[in-house]
């Protein structure tokens, strides 16, 4: 029969070990939020590329065609907009920093949440629309030169393109993102529901 | 902000082993009180600011660990206790010793008693000025006298059946 003082001294006896230092832990925290902020960088870059792409045809292709003129008028003020749209959202995570003001990060995480999912559903399918209108329109003269089964071709590869994005990338893309950011939201909000002030 | 590193730098070389053996005591694995540790001390990083040196900074930090430990298990779907305590002993067959043996009943012990039990009787065994325990888990004194009495007695309880299967 043993008494409370012999399991006080085994518990003395176990010696731990604390294998993390200080900055290794910090490090991890901010290498997660990173990510999402990488990610929309990145999504952001290949934006200004496409806007990039579409300008340099504008600049040096001489079109004669105005539905050329209106057709690239049309993606290209659709691709600026969104690219806006996806630099306020990147703003929004980028001006905090969670381990220096994490009710306020908190805060625009959510923010940012609801701005991807607008992004994936009202606004995705505005900007959907809008770059159908401007291809067909900028088709009419650039295919003009074309055999008629290479035009065809490349309507049906163009459209289905877009409705592949539509139907399985957008919808595989949204998951998981709102996946990853309803659970960094999670971990934050239960850091910080310890510290009412 | 270099200031604040050093000072955070300085709080944790001073506390981390005791907070690791209280989440060690909490969950029973060290990965888990590893992830505790972490977590407890991301805390004390964002809320270094917030400190207003009304109690012993040791304090709040234990009380920050308390109310991370009660709820991780409770916000995560982990494993019930009993498996990962089960877990542990059997890890440790290979390294077999009388010590070992006495260390692996010990933690299954504290893993059968209840969520803030179990806490109390960490700090308890970590040798923590009763006032402080009462400060960090919110009871009075002399109830918190009375408590810690029942609870050793029933670890001992659980200590000694466990080491007679």
């Amino acid at each position: 029969m043993q008494e409370f003082e012999h399991l006080q001294s085994i518990w003395d006896t176990h010696k731990v070990e604390v294998k993390i230092s200080s900055d290794e832990m910090l490090k991890q925290v901010k290498k997660e939020v990173n990510g999402i902020k990488r990610k929309s960088l990145l999504n952001l870059a290949g934006m200004v590329l496409s806007f990039l792409a579409v300008a340099s045809i504008w600049i040096f292709y001489d079109f004669q065609s105005w539905t050329t003129h209106a057709g690239l008028t049309v993606i290209i003020t659709a691709i600026g907009v969104y690219t806006f749209i996806l630099y306020q959202g990147h703003r929004l995570i980028s001006n905090n920093d969670f381990t220096v003001h994490p009710k306020a990060f908190l805060d625009n995480l959510k923010l940012y949440q609801i701005s991807r999912f607008s992004l994936y559903n009202k606004l995705y399918w505005i900007y959907t629309f809008a770059l159908s209108l401007g291809t067909t329109l900028y088709f009419f003269e650039v295919l003009d030169r074309l055999e008629v089964w290479v035009q065809y071709a490349v309507v049906i590869f163009s459209f289905a393109w877009m409705v592949f994005c539509s139907a399985l990338v957008r919808k595989v893309a949204m998951k998981r993102e709102r996946e990853r950011i309803a659970l960094l939201i999670e971990k934050f909000e239960r850091l910080s529901t310890q510290f009412k002030d | 902000m270099e200031q604040k590193d050093q000072l955070f730098k300085q709080i944790f070389d001073t506390n981390s082993k005791k907070i690791f053996h209280l989440c060690y005591g909490y969950t029973g694995d060290a990965d888990s009180a590893n992830d505790l540790l972490q977590e407890t001390f991301l805390k004390v990083w964002q809320n270094l600011d917030k400190f207003r040196n009304k109690s012993l900074i040791s304090t709040w930090i234990y009380r920050i660990a308390v109310n991370t430990c009660l709820t991780y298990l409770r916000s995560e779907k982990r494993q019930a206790k009993d498996e990962l305590t089960d877990n542990i002993i059997e890890n440790r067959v290979e390294e077999y010793s009388e010590k070992n043996e006495q260390v692996a009943l010990l933690y299954k012990s504290i893993s059968k008693l209840d969520e803030n039990d179990r806490l109390i009787i960490t700090m308890v065994l970590d040798e923590l000025p009763y006032s402080e325990i009462a400060e960090i888990s919110g009871i009075s004194e002399g109830n918190l006298r009375v408590k810690i009495h029942r609870i050793k007695q029933r670890l001992t309880e659980l200590y000694n059946q466990h080491a007679r299967i």
